[in-house]
């Protein structure tokens, strides 16, 4: 094998392979490794974790066809230390690849590239979904950290995403707190995947925002397709809890605030937080004021007014803050509205005009 | 070595494969995977994912059937199939106690089949009450299609019925894995079949409902007066009936009882098997008590199971519904609630939830204070207008669990801060002023 590629070119697509290769030690090589295909559809780079997998075409040029496999981590370690314009030449002599570029020339060990398995890439059909990549990546983002961190029950450690009405939406929830991001997309055909969250950002990571992004699933798969990149992630079989039932109706007091103040106010009042993380939050609609206190014995307290137009009744929170700090980065208007509907029951958050994002917290039991 | 047993003949393959393959792969592949099950001289190999299955047909397909013909030539083929393995499983990590839990396990429904996993025959309280029902449910699932078909079920609304008809799809699914189930209400079968008349596809509703091997239908009663859907079950029942396919209906009533339903259909529905669910008896009702409770590691004492069984009226869902809240209020405040506790909490719980319509409460209220009903709806503020208007919006609120907003938008656009405020006031009032108590507890037995 004997082929040419741009240095960043190579720089990007090996720093994107290595993603979907096995991070830690493996006891199969051919799973932490980059496999580096030269043949009749052109160069390709394929990598595999065994959880999710990509195989992706390298603008470059061919001199002679072949196939190597080389350690990920130390490839694309050194790729990106290359720096600089003009190219990158890489071919095998036997057990080694020498990669040159200008006046650095280097082997590397290979790996033996038989042990690699083949991708499972369900195919693009006629029941396949297309749509823009930057808005299945908005949607990903902005749920994808509300997932369960725990693996225990599968359906939670996922990102839920369906269709409905024209719109895709992606859910995800810890049982503590609870995202839905919702866009409407042209050609909504049925779908619905689980897709591990752990895969999620790594999936997501490799495509490009500008052009689309079609995807296949198969009971057990799901495959992305974007130009010459197909990535592909196992999906969970499980059934997703009908969570629209968690959507509190009613509403007890309500306080809109600047997205803004309430973000810096939590800052400055975590820091007196207990070590259940427990921040009290208050509307006191007599006094038209929305405060947030938190007290830590071993520290000290604080308390803070929030500027904010109230209705409802009086009403007193507690909340772990992080997963009130959780629902501000997907929120993207000015202004959001801090809804709480009783005692033990959910608090949800949304931006003021905006109806695509929804979170829901649960308060702390005391 | 019994070949027959999946895990010895596993461990034989095992010993076979590693002298073959490499360590690294040995590790990688064989060890996160073992046999399902064995049926028809097929082997089913379990692996975790597609990636797994796809390289097993690729790699080591044939290795594997060499190894497992030395066995037995009875073997005939080695098939793949994903599993969720429990050995995978992590151990539970628990993170946050301190904040409550959504109560997300109560909905939980598996698409594929419509059936809640969390209804089966384990988590099922029989008692003298449902224990024929129980048996008939048991002996079903023992010949299906053959001993009891249709099974019919019926009994008032909250005893159960769901719950015993879900049990026994999810039996079925346990005890026959080939076989598939489908449970829906028959609501939902009118509707779909109006959709796919809608939409020109009434032939593939026909098909997609005859594949089930079990066919599970709850509120057969709600068919009444829908004649088209009702033919169309006709013709489902016999073409299932005719299969040996089981079917299993529910109703809140005896067959012979529902109202306007096509005489040929009600006689197939008492065809096979007819039981119902009687009323719960007190013992009955404490053991499914106590089973609730422990469902939620909640350790009731025996007064406290025997009071809420004898004191709270009712269905069994109600019963639950009451549970709930203690259960709510025992986290809220830490501890296991005593009898005076679950006293205190059913004083604050025990409303009538009866639907009543909003304009019901305005004109028996209105007759009470002698005026005008018409007033009630306008913005004036006279006095002996103000008075009844907030009576109206403290009943609605607290005896009909009606949201402040709607009572607003009912009584004439007013807003709900409005319908807060008067309801605080009367709440208020009622403590200090014994006559408009009264008041209050007369108009009560009005509207009641």
């Amino acid at each position: 094998m004997y082929i040419t590629i741009q240095k960043k070119d190579l720089g990007t697509y090996a720093h994107m392979a290595a993603r979907f290769s096995a991070k830690q030690h493996t006891t199969l090589p051919a799973l932490g490794s980059i496999v580096i295909v030269a043949g009749a559809d052109g160069i390709r780079f394929r990598a595999t974790n065994l959880e999710i997998g990509i195989d992706c075409t390298v603008p470059g040029e061919i001199r002679s066809e072949g196939v190597v496999a080389v350690p990920s981590k130390i490839f694309e370690e050194f790729i990106s230390s290359l720096g600089g314009e003009g190219t990158v030449t890489l071919e095998r002599k036997g057990e080694v690849l020498s990669v040159n570029s200008g006046k650095v020339r280097s082997t590397l060990k290979t790996v033996p590239y038989e042990d690699f398995p083949t991708l499972p890439f369900p195919p693009k059909g006629a029941d396949s979904l297309t749509l823009p990549a930057a808005t299945f990546k908005g949607l990903v983002d902005a749920v994808l950290p509300s997932a369960s961190v725990s693996t225990v029950r599968p359906e939670l450690a996922s990102v839920y995403l369906y269709t409905e009405g024209g719109m895709m939406t992606a859910v995800a929830t810890d049982s503590f707190r609870l995202a839905e991001k919702r866009a409407s997309i042209a050609n909504a055909r049925d779908f619905s995947a689980l897709i591990p969250a752990k895969n999620a950002g790594d999936l997501v990571s490799a495509l490009r925002d500008d052009a689309d992004v079609t995807l296949a699933s198969a009971e057990h798969q799901l495959a992305l397709y974007q130009g010459g990149t197909v990535v592909t992630t196992r999906v969970v079989s499980a059934s997703y809890p009908d969570y629209r039932q968690i959507i509190p109706k009613e509403s007890v007091a309500s306080a809109t605030i600047l997205r803004k103040d309430f973000e810096q106010a939590l800052k400055k009042i975590s820091v007196f937080a207990d070590a259940f993380q427990k921040v009290r939050v208050s509307f006191e609609t007599k006094k038209k004021i929305f405060s947030l206190f938190a007290k830590n014995p071993d520290v000290g307290e604080a308390t803070e007014d929030i500027p904010a137009a109230l209705t409802g009744e009086q009403a007193e929170v507690s909340f772990n803050f992080r997963y009130l700090q959780g629902a501000l980065p997907a929120l993207s208007a000015e202004s959001i509205v801090i809804t709480a509907s009783g005692t033990g029951r959910a608090t949800t958050v949304r931006g003021v005009g905006d109806s695509s994002f929804l979170y829901i917290v649960m308060p702390m039991n005391q | 070595m019994d070949r027959s047993n999946p895990k010895e003949l596993w461990e034989h393959i095992l010993t076979q494969i590693e002298l073959s393959v490499s360590p690294a792969n040995f590790n990688t592949w064989f060890t996160q995977s073992s046999i399902a099950r064995i049926e028809d001289g097929i082997i089913y190999i379990g692996v975790p994912s597609q990636f797994y299955r796809d390289w097993f047909l690729k790699k080591f397909h044939s290795l594997l059937l060499k190894i497992v013909r030395t066995v037995s030539v009875e073997f005939r083929n080695i098939e793949y199939v994903i599993v969720k393995d429990e050995r995978r499983k992590p151990r539970e990590t628990k993170v946050d106690r301190a904040t409550t839990e959504m109560p997300l396990d109560e909905y939980y429904i598996n698409k594929s089949d419509n059936l809640n996993p969390r209804y089966t025959f384990d988590s099922f309280v029989v008692g003298s009450f449902n224990e024929l029902a129980f048996t008939a449910a048991k002996a079903a699932l023992e010949r299906p299609g053959i001993v009891y078909n249709p099974l019919f079920v019926y009994g008032d609304t909250g005893r159960g019925k769901t719950h015993l008809t879900q049990a026994i799809g999810n039996q079925f699914k346990k005890q026959y894995p080939n076989r598939k189930v489908f449970y829906l209400t028959s609501e939902k079968f009118a509707v779909d079949y109006t959709d796919s008349i809608g939409a020109g596809t009434a032939n593939r509703f026909k098909e997609k409902y005859r594949q089930y091997d079990l066919l599970i239908m709850d509120d057969i009663h709600f068919l009444s007066k829908k004649e088209k859907s009702q033919e169309e079950l006709f013709h489902l029942f016999n073409a299932l009936y005719d299969n040996n396919k089981q079917i299993v209906f529910s109703s809140d009533r005896n067959p012979a009882l529902i109202p306007d339903i096509a005489e040929r259909l009600r006689s197939r529905f008492a065809m096979g098997m007819t039981v119902d669910i009687g009323e719960p008896d007190s013992e009955s009702r404490a053991a499914i008590l106590k089973r609730k409770a422990g469902l939620h590691g909640l350790v009731l004492s025996d007064d406290a199971v025997e009071y809420l069984a004898n004191s709270v009226p009712g269905s069994i869902r109600e019963l639950e519904g009451v549970l709930n809240s203690i259960v709510c209020q025992a986290q809220l405040k830490g501890g296991v609630p005593d009898l005076a506790d679950i006293k205190q909490s059913l004083r604050t719980l025990a409303r009538p939830s009866k639907a009543v319509s909003v304009k019901q409460v305005v004109t028996k209220v209105a007759e009470f204070y002698g005026i005008d009903e018409e007033s009630i709806y306008e913005k004036t503020r006279r006095r002996e207008v103000v008075r009844p208007r907030q009576v109206i919006m403290y009943l609605l609120r607290e005896d009909f669990n009606v949201s402040y907003p709607t009572i607003g938008t009912k009584l004439g656009g007013r807003d709900h801060t409005t319908v807060i405020h008067s309801c605080e006031k009367v709440k208020r009032d009622i403590l200090s002023d014994q006559g408009l108590l009264d008041e209050i507890q007369k108009i009560r037995t009005l509207v009641g």
